[in-house]
């Protein structure tokens, strides 16, 4: 039986995913200032963001990107076995080790572009102040996902068919984090490669 | 609502996995302002992909997609008054900037 405040079992859960909802349109503006200096720096300093991008490491960044996205889909089957209340830490777990080999690969770009970064001037320095900020954001936020996954794992005996809500409320903040590196992998990676 | 089969999520990311090569592989085409068009292109239907149906949207009531579209509703509006400042405007460098 759900608790007082609630009709029936189905309005508490689209009431846990719909305060889920709220948050991420929260974390929407967050990124979103981040995005408009992005593309401003875009429009009026072209060639400097060309410039900046190259020294982007294309392999690294590409295998990031598939690394994210298959732990999407391992954390979409984590959610669907905890619905039908199978045993979901061996997808957590993968989940969270994907996430944790993301952030592996994305500190060691860090540290290779940095010699490049601190020497930038004009628009490629600001280009690499936004690389750092939006990726650094990105990986703040991949870092918490790891600890809920983790969190997640330490209790799975919790979780059945009829209990699960933090496990389909943590998937939507493991989307949408992908969901920004999604955009974010184009932008700073991807500019005019073909010079 | 019955759960998704697993087999709809693998679909799902093999259509991501090809989204990438997709951008990948036409970066390396010249087509000028059209290769921004089309990365960005692709990044809108991988988004699209993954609210659809990792975050369930394509089953989801009508509150929760409100929900979704409202943070978009926002930065939409937010993106259109910046530009209508910044795209109206010729920028003087403050001293420091210059």
């Amino acid at each position: 039986m759900p608790t007082a405040q609630f009709d029936s079992t189905l309005e508490r859960r689209e009431a846990s995913l719909l305060g889920m909802w709220a948050f991420l349109a929260t974390e929407v503006m967050f990124f979103g200032p981040l995005f408009f200096g992005y593309w401003h720096g875009r429009l009026y300093q072209p060639d400097a963001f060309v410039a900046g991008s190259h020294h982007m490491h294309i392999v690294l960044g590409t295998l990031n990107t598939a690394l994210l996205m298959t732990s999407s889909l391992t954390m979409a089957l984590a959610v669907r076995a905890a619905q039908h209340g199978r045993p979901l830490r061996t997808w957590l777990g993968l989940t969270a080790l994907l996430g944790l080999a993301f952030l592996g690969i994305k500190a060691t770009e860090w540290l290779m572009e940095f010699g490049d970064a601190a020497n930038a001037s004009g628009g490629e320095a600001r280009f690499y102040f936004l690389y750092y900020a939006m990726t650094g954001l990105h990986a703040v936020h991949l870092t918490v996902g790891v600890g809920v996954v983790a969190w997640l794992w330490m209790h799975a005996r919790r979780f059945n068919a009829a209990y699960h809500a933090p496990v389909e409320v943590s998937g939507l903040y493991w989307h949408f984090v992908d969901i920004v590196w999604v955009f974010l992998y184009p932008m700073f990676y991807l500019l005019e490669r073909y010079r | 609502m019955t759960p998704p089969l697993a087999m709809s999520y693998v679909l799902t990311w093999l259509v991501l996995m090809v989204f990438l090569a997709l951008t990948v592989g036409s970066s390396y085409i010249a087509m000028g302002p059209w290769n921004t068009a089309i990365n960005m292109g692709i990044s809108c239907a991988k988004a699209a992909l993954i609210a659809l149906f990792f975050m369930h949207l394509r089953g989801a009531g009508a509150l929760l997609r409100i929900a979704a579209l409202a943070g978009l509703l926002w930065l939409a509006l937010l993106f259109g008054l910046g530009w209508s400042d910044f795209g109206t405007r010729s920028i003087s460098p403050a001293a420091w900037s210059r």
